[in-house]
């Protein structure tokens, strides 16, 4: 009976989707950007590391459609390239996020009390670091690099997860069926496993969504200050922090990596934020 | 009401006691000796030996703490290893031109995004609607650092108008302000007219709809007003969060505030100095938004002290 | 007293005057100028770069001075003298001179800074430069003597040097052990009005300055990183000059009316150092690959915009003791075979240190190298780090030194080889002594630069100073890149700016007419 509702929701939440329009044109940038990395040596006319000096800035062309870089690569393959390391950033970053952040949020909301309390100052703390900060932080205390910006990033992640899960296991927590599951002798781990988190998979799912684009922003902004991915990387952020220099003579070459970034991060915004109005009607209408 | 601050009072204490951990865990956790890292690379062994002592390495955790605490409480966030000058002398230098670009994005915010919802919010579905949600969306989608490089392409290169880096006349602030203020425009917009639509549909404004008075005049003068209070509350937490995102615009525009030293003591390993700025970008952080919640809890009498 | 040098190849390193010179010099105004990298102090034993020195010269001057023709000019000295046996040298001093605090200017003044300058407890990283001199006696109230322990054939072009500069007695005296200066009170013509960390040096004329009164009121020196963002600030007016044009502007700049480029010679090589220490550096072989690995010319033709040459020995040929080793050609098989030879046929890994801002193009050079060792299996990880940090991590000694390769540049500013060779290659200067920093060491090298700086015949310095190039290039301590061009950009009105070939720009004879 259950899963035969649970079926009929999931028809109704796939109808509310398709009816969004925004939410489609979201889905369909990122399975575009996750088509462009799954493909990307495929796709790409050339190595995207390959220098070419004498094509140095040159512009877009037939050959190269968004122009070279300061060290004459094509830009193409490059940000096709980066659409690779932006999504392995977003899917690691969020997974941390998600992984940490989950389980915590799960046992502050269902236990409360002192283990409550002491989570939530944690967060509190975490979230005194506004933003990139708290990466920042992370990075020049760890090093700089790919792997520690998305460690950074996950860790800056964990706070939403912790707010979000806790507050819906709170409003879960006091439904009949918990009590009827504590009421037959289930463990608390199963409550929370079995029954409570299962039904806060939506807001997770929705939340992981706007944080892979949030993600994918502040790796963007960490290899842009030069403490994330390093050269010859093609990662967005990083490329536009070298191609910056020459925006009077090649604007090509800071215009596409910016717009790629610009693009993706629209894309899963537009995405979560369709699925959040699909997945959970009250709020329909709302931020 | 009174009890009401205290308690966020009291809540904010703990949080600046885990910024302050946190700070000083930082430096402890960098790989190699904490005492050459915070001496910097030109010190000569003497005073890296003070440092020790200084840090108090040798001894238990609480008791380092317990120093860090101390030196924090009268001021004294060490020296910075570039400059050799007082941290507290480079943040104060500093501190006030990030105050005043943070201040500028957040006029800046207001200025576009609240008539932008408002007009959304009451010509709902129009042209003026569609347009300004879609510019809103791609406001909250845009990476900072590019959208103060384009403004920079445009404005700067291209048209020759406005001042493209430094910190100088009135003109300089312009671009920074626009690029940081951007993504709190775009909110600003968003959550002002979401915040009027719900209030459109509430009962008093309905009534008044019903009484026959003009459309205009139940917008401006009734709706507006109430609208208003999560907005003002939207605005004061953006502030927070545009002290944050200083550092990107900083470091894009050579605005010599707190978050380009911070970055530039980043790649300089002047660990004091980044030390000092996060906390003082932490704790700012903190306070304007614990001063927000006050303000708000004086605001809205409906607000639930528990 | 004249330097019998290479002259003549200095001379088009004009005293770059923009605009017309017929008109009056103008008294007043204030010239911004911006420069690329913040000083990494202003303390004479804490300089070490030469945007140090450009700011540092306006303020706190050397003894002597070299002017843009290489000529030695008094100064604070006014003449000098050697002993017979060449290790005596007694310099006369300028009367009726004063500090910016008031403090006469005399010997005893010129005692106590080089004294500290000697003290190697102060470390003064180019105390290498009057090393040599073991005493240094007030021999009147304004002659001095420098006694010397072998004759030191360099030593007036040393004392020329920005960083041994002449700070007030009464501010040494004022300072606490271990503290460094930060405001330096000199004789300068301009004073040190304010210094903004991280932003801009602002400088106001010294009213009672011995020489002429500066005709500026202000010159502000703006440290601007970014080399588009210079490029602008000339453009907009928001700077009255710039140093360091990228290449690729100057064509949009020579179109802008109210812009001048100026292209003036310079002394300094670019050159990426080994650590011969560290494996696989150790092997001559592949300190050589890596030199046939790279196509210097298309860095100099593209990137450079065809400013600047390759290089064909450690030092530029306007310096004194050149002499043309190379260059290494372009031949990326050979360079495998020698890989291969050396026992690395796939490559290998290192770091590659590298400062951002401070020379022309650096981090897209440092890209484009790592580019090129990547074609022969090379992984050359870049690390960018900001020039004061940058410098004191290139002090480390071999012990803890942790770079494979780092970019660096080298002005010879005495146009002496004693100053480019013995500074950087000569064994007894390793980290952190002084600036070898690669720690090369060849001992038949060692001797040639020994026996240069105290043979004062020239004929046999050069001979000696040829003799050390060929090992050292034979060598390969350095991967050899290009000798640098200056491009600076003046805005229209801007006149008597001093393009210096040691890549300094001097503000104290221009004006500005508007």
């Amino acid at each position: 009976m259950r899963r035969l509702l649970a079926r009929v929701r999931s028809w109704e939440f796939v109808r509310q989707l398709r009816r969004n329009r925004m939410a489609v044109f979201g889905l369909a940038i990122v399975l575009i950007f996750l088509l462009a990395a799954l493909f990307a040596p495929y796709l790409s006319p050339h190595d995207p590391l390959q220098r070419s000096l004498r094509q140095a800035l040159d512009g877009p062309s037939w050959e190269s459609p968004f122009g070279r870089d300061e060290l004459g690569r094509d830009i193409l393959s490059r940000v096709l390239h980066g659409a690779r390391i932006s999504l392995t950033i977003g899917l690691v970053s969020v997974g941390i996020g998600a992984l940490a952040g989950v389980p915590v949020g799960a046992v502050s909301g269902y236990f409360g009390g002192a283990v409550d309390l002491l989570v939530q100052r944690l967060v509190d703390i975490m979230l005194a670091f506004p933003g990139i900060l708290l990466a920042i932080i992370v990075v020049s205390t760890l090093g700089v690099g790919l792997t520690n910006a998305m460690i950074a990033v996950g860790i800056g992640t964990i706070p939403t997860y912790v707010r979000l899960v806790r507050g819906s296991v709170l409003s879960i927590k006091e439904y009949d069926y918990i009590s009827a599951a504590r009421a037959v002798g289930a463990g608390d781990l199963r409550i929370i496993f079995r029954h409570v988190l299962p039904n806060s998979m939506g807001p997770i799912v929705v939340q992981s969504t706007l944080q892979f684009a949030v993600a994918i922003l502040w790796a963007a902004g960490l290899g842009f200050l030069g403490l994330g991915a390093q050269r010859p990387t093609p990662e967005w952020g990083a490329m536009l922090a070298n191609s910056r220099m020459y925006i009077r003579v090649g604007a090509h070459a800071t215009i596409f990596p910016g717009v790629a970034i610009l693009l993706s991060v629209l894309g899963f915004n537009l995405f979560g934020d369709g699925l959040r109005d699909a997945l959970d009607p009250r709020l329909r209408g709302r931020m | 009401m009174v009890w009401y601050f205290f308690r966020r009072l009291f809540l904010v204490i703990p949080t600046l006691v885990g910024v302050s951990i946190a700070v000083f865990a930082m430096v402890r956790l960098i790989p190699g000796d904490p005492a050459l890292a915070m001496a910097g690379p030109h010190a000569t062994p003497d005073y890296v030996q003070q440092i020790r002592l200084r840090l108090s390495l040798d001894e238990p955790l609480h008791v380092q703490y317990d120093r860090f605490m101390s030196g924090l409480l009268q001021g004294d966030l060490g020296r910075s290893t570039r400059t050799q000058r007082p941290v507290t002398a480079e943040l104060w230098d500093k501190f006030p031109h990030t105050v005043e670009l943070t201040l500028a994005s957040l006029l800046i915010a207001t200025a576009f995004g609240l008539p932008a919802g408002i007009i959304s919010a009451a010509k709902r579905y129009s042209i003026f609607d569609n347009l300004s949600m879609l510019i809103a969306l791609l406001g909250v989608s845009m990476p900072v650092f590019w959208l103060g490089l384009m403004l920079m392409l445009l404005f700067s290169v291209t048209l020759g108008w406005l001042p493209s880096v430094g910190r100088g006349s009135l003109l300089h602030l312009i671009l920074p302000a626009l690029t940081l203020g951007a993504s709190s425009m775009a909110f600003v917009a968003r959550i002002t007219r979401s915040s009027m639509l719900e209030v459109l549909r509430q009962d008093y404004v309905v009534t008044a709809r019903a009484k026959g008075l003009r459309e205009r005049r139940v917008i401006y003068e009734h709706a507006l007003k109430n609208a208003l209070i999560p907005v003002v509350t939207v605005m004061g937490l953006q502030l927070g969060i545009l002290l944050g995102g200083a550092v990107l615009t900083e470091t894009v525009f050579a605005w010599p505030g707190v978050g380009r030293l911070m970055v530039d003591s980043i790649q300089a390993r002047d660990y004091p100095v980044v030390q000092g700025a996060v906390l003082l970008l932490a704790v700012s952080f903190v306070l304007v938004n614990l001063l927000v919640d006050m303000t708000y809890a004086l605001l809205d009498p409906r607000i639930k002290y528990n | 007293m004249r330097v019998r040098l290479l002259v003549g190849l200095l001379l088009c390193a004009a005293l770059a005057s923009v605009g017309a010179l017929a008109a009056e010099p103008q008294y007043g105004g204030r010239l911004v100028i911006a420069i690329g990298v913040e000083p990494e102090s202003l303390d004479p034993i804490g300089m070490s770069s030469a945007p140090a020195a450009t700011v540092s010269e306006h303020i706190s001057q050397p003894l002597i001075y070299l002017d843009v023709d290489g000529t030695l000019q008094p100064s604070l000295a006014v003449d000098w003298e050697a002993s017979e046996d060449g290790r005596v040298w007694t310099l006369h001093l300028r009367e009726g001179v004063t500090f910016h605090d008031g403090t006469p200017f005399n010997a005893e003044a010129v005692k106590m800074n080089l004294d500290r300058f000697l003290d190697p407890a102060s470390g003064a990283p180019f105390r290498f430069l009057i090393a040599r001199v073991t005493e240094v006696e007030v021999a009147g109230e304004y002659t001095v003597k420098l006694y010397t322990d072998e004759p030191f054939a360099p030593m007036l072009a040393h004392l020329s040097h920005s960083f041994i500069a002449m700070v007030s007695p009464e501010q040494l005296r004022a300072l606490e052990p271990g503290d460094a200066i930060t405001h330096p009170i000199g004789t300068g013509p301009f004073k040190l009005e304010r210094w903004n960390r991280g932003e801009q040096v602002i400088l106001t004329a010294n009213e009672d300055y011995w020489g002429d009164r500066p005709y500026l009121d202000e010159v502000v020196f703006k440290f601007v990183p970014e080399d588009s963002a210079r490029v602008v600030m000339l453009e907009t007016g928001e700077a009255d000059a710039i140093m360091r044009v990228p290449p690729l502007d100057v064509p949009r700049l020579d179109a802008h009316a109210d812009v001048e480029v100026v292209h003036a010679t310079s002394v300094r090589v670019i050159y990426i150092g080994f650590n011969n220490l560290r494996e696989p550096f150790t092997d001559v072989r592949v300190r050589q690959a890596l030199n046939y690995a790279i196509d210097k010319q298309e860095i100099v033709d593209v990137i450079l915009g065809g400013a600047g040459e390759p290089s064909t020995a450690p030092i530029v040929p306007a310096v004194f003791g050149y002499y043309e080793a190379g260059p290494y050609e372009y031949n990326p098989e050979k360079a495998q075979e020698l890989l291969a030879e050396a026992g690395y046929p796939d490559g290998f890994s290192a770091t590659l240190y590298h400062p951002t801002g401070r020379y022309m193009m650096d981090a897209t050079i440092a890209e484009t190298v790592q580019s090129y060792l990547m074609d022969i299996g090379i992984d050359a990880e870049l690390i960018t780090m900001e020039w004061a940090a940058y410098l004191a991590h290139l002090q480390e000694p071999p012990e803890t030194a942790d770079y494979d390769m780092y970019m660096l540049g080298w002005g010879t500013v005495t146009l002496d080889a004693d100053y480019g060779l013995y500074a950087l290659l000569h064994s007894s200067q390793w980290p952190p002594a002084g600036w070898a920093v690669g720690f090369y060491k060849n001992a038949a090298v060692d001797a040639a630069l020994d026996l240069a700086r105290v043979t004062p015949p020239l004929d046999v310095r050069q001979a000696l100073y040829e003799t050390a190039v060929k090992g050292i290039w034979h060598d390969a301590p350095w991967l050899y890149l290009h000798d640098e061009v200056q491009i600076n950009g003046v805005r229209e009105g801007v006149h008597g700016l001093i393009h210096h070939p040691l890549e300094n720009i001097s503000a104290w004879e221009a004006w500005i007419d508007r």
